[in-house]
């Protein structure tokens, strides 16, 4: 086994066992410290992957596991969200005064890093769907930690509506395999590759239709507009950790499953029609996430619905294609899962600190808070897309990406939004801290486990504005390469 | 058209006329045994109609010209039908292509809105009540009528009914194609609404549950025979229509002779008896359904028929 | 592919059995009752498993067998039981204030039914596949799967939610058996386990629905809005 194998073994086994061993050892802070190892670890090991992945993708165990750039860029996105969020949960969940579950919560915690870092590598489309699969059944424990009614209604909320998503991908799934045993006959390994292959022999048809399924499925899990029902709720109620894996890491997880059908559709040279319907789904994730922002009454909900309108925007920019558009996304993707664990983190010590979650009841952050105040709130500055930040560029690249006649549409009314966006979005911020302070003072400081994370979390976003040397640029074009259905 | 044919066709029409009473009496008589009581005989309904016929006619004071009309419309409608359907014979007789089985149905229709009619006619409570309910359940059960009727036109591509009995009695795999089974069921389930059975069942006197019997409260001697007659020729025309078009069709006369007619018939007795056997049985298990939820079963009446004509398409 | 060359026989069955699934998933559209949805889904979790053991006779996949009877057993028996002990934990009998009736229900159902057999009959004739048996596979995949979103939709009581999901994995379980039986074995297995691990962890979460909100009843679940 060479060394990209054991690489990415090391990357999944680490969680795993610490996901096991929190369960044998019940003690809080041991399993703390075994959390935060099994996500060094992780960290290191997407850190080495992406330098080490070269443009052909590599193939291991039988064909199951596909280590390729696209899949590593992915993974590297989880395991910096995992990575901090593990550190902020040690600060955070000695808050909240559960000491004698904190292990199950690890323990699911390591869990839910263990399948959301799988998912990418899965080779073939019915494992894919399984892992996908199993996310939602570990995030679901996750969300419902906090045994409250809300917990309860958001966690129940959640696991239905994607489920129901997830079982149209699996129908989807099932008839992408059919079409293909036209040409491949009854039985063959349903790899993205053969699959790939095979597309321009497939019914076309039948192929937009199982395109379209799958799309509506996986896209529930993404939270793209109309499906995006359960997305709010189950980031706001879970606690802020688990809020940050879950907007910076499982939505890419299941975008990346979207963007690799799309690549199949594409080698099938449908016309413009996949790439046209991926374009509207992210338009009216735009749309839905700009007028609930500015009409926002939880912080919450509010990063949520942020959320949404990020994963709208990478849908937009791997619409638009062109290996500007899918580098601009791939380039978003990281920004975002960077910027909104930063958010989430601010909006947890917040939360603690005032004990409401509602936004006219915080007000003077900046004066009570003054360091992590400042972080939080360049992070709101960086997250409706402002310089000097990485999101900025992102947006930008997407927005040049898009400016082809059939597209140019969507441009206008994304540029329009993101001004709503920025607008509603930092009102809110005034609010918060340049507001009226009526208020009691909120009671205790933000634990330095809590504001590291959000140092770490920033400074690079800082970096990833300002400098965009040409060797990512290299690297993000020869992955846009093998998604626009390159070998 | 020769005079044998004539006869056969006048003979399908006594053979309804005369024999209905008797289906009523089997039917009414294995209920009360299967119920464990004694029964009033299976000629009961003949004696009840040589009774009517020698009573006085009363007409109320509220009632108009209209209250002549039902009985005379439905049992003439009721004699009109058999000609269109096979009951005797295995083949078309001279005035079977008057109306298909689509105008049978029409037919039969027309002679339950005339009774709805009357009773609204006399202004009576009773026949309000029974007429209004009488009109919700045709609302539920017609469309689903005309939805099995389309179903069995589908099945055998041709309108009249007798395609349908050469198809089923030619062919196994067509009597037990998915689109068949289905429409049996469709069938069965309007067969014990629209003769008044289970769960549906209103000929009782109390006046909670009267459908049936609300309407023709304000008849007596004559019109009143000639309305219970025109019912009981109705349940027996459905009978002939689900046994020998969908369930039993065989024991059919094929040449037409005497001896056959005569046969078929005894056949049509036998075969009548069997699903009166198979309705009573699925009475005395169930329970009267509250009124509002008459549209369950119906419900799924229109659903069986729907997978009917699904199947057609299909296979 | 299987069904091209299927005898007149082994067509009957499939066609049997995928009607005999659809007509039990109507059966759960019409009653109120939550025993009754369950001795439904396990006749029609049986069907499906006579499907499977058809389909492995006939297209000769010995490994189907298997899945028959991991189907028979997980999906009809062990699956119905875990649910049954939760209804009966949960003291629930039936749906008790209902959306949509279900009778209506039923006439919405049977509408599904004849969209199923447009969008089937559409992509028959793509394909150029103009078998009976791929046309009903579909209509029933598809209606099924419709089905099962109009009982996850409509009612309101938790179980109810669990078990249209469960309806619609079995529709494209069935659709699977008959278009793809040559589907590899791996899939197949993980695809029935992963079932009962959702199952269980329905089980838990409507435990905790109950404790912490109070209720199972979906009506009541109003506190996150906007």
């Amino acid at each position: 086994m060479n060394l990209i194998g054991g690489l990415a073994l090391a990357l999944v086994l680490a969680p795993l066992v610490a996901a096991l061993s929190c369960l044998l050892v019940r003690h809080a802070r041991a399993c703390e410290a075994l959390n935060l190892i099994a996500s060094v670890i992780s960290l290191g090991c997407a850190l080495v992957l992406t330098v080490l992945v070269g443009a052909p993708a590599s193939r291991l165990w039988d064909d199951y596991v596909v280590i390729d750039r696209a899949a590593v860029w992915v993974i590297l996105c989880t395991s910096i969200v995992y990575f901090v969020a593990s550190v902020y949960a040690i600060g955070y969940m000695r808050l909240l005064q559960e000491e004698r579950r904190l292990y199950r919560f690890y323990a699911l915690f390591a869990g839910f890093a263990l399948t959301t870092l799988v998912a990418p590598f899965m080779n073939n489309i019915g494992l894919y769907w399984i892992a996908i699969e199993l996310t939602t059944i570990v995030s679901a424990f996750l969300v419902a930690f906090e045994r409250e009614a809300e917990s309860m209604e958001a966690a129940w909320k959640y696991i239905m509506v994607v489920s129901a998503g997830i079982s149209l991908a699996l129908l989807g799934t099932i008839v992408f395999y059919w079409n293909g045993s036209f040409a491949l006959g009854p039985t063959y390994q349903m790899t993205w590759a053969a699959l790939a292959q095979v597309a321009p022999k497939m019914n076309r048809s039948l192929l937009i239709f199982s395109f379209l399924l799958v799309l509506v499925g996986y896209g529930t899990k993404v939270g793209l507009a109309p499906m995006h029902t359960w997305l709010p709720d189950a980031h706001s109620e879970s606690p802020a950790p688990v809020s940050a894996m879950l907007s910076g890491a499982l939505l890419n997880t299941a975008m990346i499953g979207i963007v690799r059908f799309l690549a199949i559709t594409r080698a099938a040279d449908l016309g413009q029609a996949p790439e046209l319907i991926l374009v509207a789904f992210g338009v009216l994730s735009l749309f839905v996430g700009a007028l609930f922002i500015v009409r926002q009454q939880g912080i919450k909900r509010l990063m949520a619905y942020s959320s949404i309108e990020h994963m709208g925007v990478v849908a937009l920019g791997f619409g638009f294609g062109g290996p500007l558009g899918i580098a601009g996304a791939l380039y978003h993707m990281l920004n975002h899962s960077l910027n909104k664990s930063l958010m989430f983190f601010g909006a947890g010590n917040v939360m603690r600190a005032y004990g409401t979650r509602d936004i006219e009841e915080i007000n003077g952050v900046g004066g009570y808070f003054p360091v992590a105040g400042a972080l939080w709130l360049a992070g709101a500055i960086a997250i409706t897309g402002a310089p000097p930040f990485g999101l900025f560029l992102s947006e930008f690249t997407i927005m040049r990406a898009g400016l082809k006649p059939s597209f140019s549409w969507a441009v206008y009314v994304m540029a329009l939004l993101l001004i709503v966006i920025f607008v509603g979005f930092m009102n809110h911020f005034r609010r918060m801290y340049y507001g009226p302070r009526d208020e009691p003072a909120p009671s205790g400081a933000v634990s330095a486990w809590c504001a590291v994370p959000m140092w770490i979390v920033l400074v690079p976003l800082l970096v990833l504005g300002l400098w965009w040397p040409n060797a990512m640029w290299q690297y993000l074009a020869s992955t846009a390469q093998s998604l626009s259905g390159g070998p | 058209m020769n005079t044998r044919e004539i006869l056969l066709q006048i003979g399908q029409v006594l053979t309804v006329l005369l024999l209905a009473p008797l289906l009523q009496g089997i039917i009414h008589q294995f209920e009360e045994r299967v119920q464990r009581g004694q029964g009033p005989g299976i000629f009961q309904p003949y004696r009840d109609l040589w009774k009517l016929f020698h009573k006085q006619i009363v007409v109320p004071e509220t009632a108009s010209w209209l209250f002549w009309v039902p009985p005379i419309v439905a049992f003439t409608c009721m004699l009109t039908v058999p000609i269109l359907i096979p009951v005797l014979t295995d083949f078309p007789l001279p005035l079977s292509d008057m109306g298909d089985i689509l105008g049978g149905g029409l037919i039969l229709t027309l002679g339950s809105f005339l009774i709805i009619l009357a009773g609204l006619d006399t202004s009576s409570a009773y026949g309000g009540i029974g007429s209004s309910r009488a009109v919700m359940v045709s609302i539920l059960a017609e469309p689903t009528l005309i939805l099995v009727f389309v179903g069995i036109t589908l099945l055998a591509k041709a309108m009249i009914p007798f395609v349908v009995n050469h198809l089923l009695v030619a062919s196994w795999p067509a009597y037990f194609s998915p689109a068949h089974l289905f429409l049996v069921a469709a069938f069965f389930i309007l067969l014990l609404v629209e003769t008044d059975r289970m769960p549906i069942h209103s000929s009782t006197h109390i006046e909670v549950y009267m459908i049936e019997e609300g309407r023709i409260l304000e008849y007596s001697g004559p019109l009143l025979a000639l309305l219970k007659w025109a019912s009981a020729m109705k349940q027996f025309i459905l009978y002939a229509i689900f046994c020998n078009v969908l369930v039993l069709p065989w024991a059919l006369s094929l040449k037409g002779t005497a001896i056959g007619a005569l046969g078929a018939a005894a056949g049509l007795i036998v075969k009548f008896t069997l699903v009166g056997c198979v309705v009573v049985f699925v009475e005395t298990a169930q329970s009267r359904l509250r009124f509002y939820r008459y549209q369950e079963p119906l419900a799924a009446s229109f659903l069986l028929a729907i997978l009917a004509i699904i199947g057609t398409q299909i296979f | 592919m299987l069904i091209q060359h299927l005898s007149p026989l082994a067509s009957s069955l499939f066609s049997l059995e995928a009607i005999a699934t659809l007509l039990l998933s109507f059966v759960m559209l019409g009653s109120r009752w939550l025993k009754n949805y369950l001795y439904a889904f396990a006749a029609e979790s049986w069907i499906i498993a006579m499907l499977s053991a058809t389909a492995a006779f006939f297209g000769g996949y010995p490994e189907l067998y298997g899945i028959a009877a991991l189907t028979f057993f997980f999906r009809g028996i062990v699956l119905p039981l875990l649910l049954w002990r939760i209804i009966r934990r949960l003291e629930v009998d039936r749906e008790i204030h209902a959306v949509l009736q279900p009778s209506s229900s039923i006439v919405v159902g049977a509408l599904f039914v004849v969209f199923a057999l447009a969008v089937a009959f559409r992509v028959a004739e793509r394909l150029n596949v103009e078998l009976p048996i791929t046309v009903l596979a579909l209509t029933v995949m598809l209606s099924m799967t419709l089905i099962g979103f109009l009982i996850l939709s409509v009612r309101h009581e938790a179980m109810s939610q669990v078990l249209g999901l469960l309806v619609l994995e079995n529709g494209i379980q069935i659709g699977t058996q008959i278009l793809v039986p040559g589907m590899p074995l791996l899939l197949e297995l993980v695809i029935l386990f992963d079932l009962l691990v959702v199952v269980a962890c329905f089980g838990v979460l409507v435990r905790y629905l109950e404790i912490h909100a109070g209720t199972t009843s979906i009506l009541a679940l109003k506190r996150l809005v906007g």
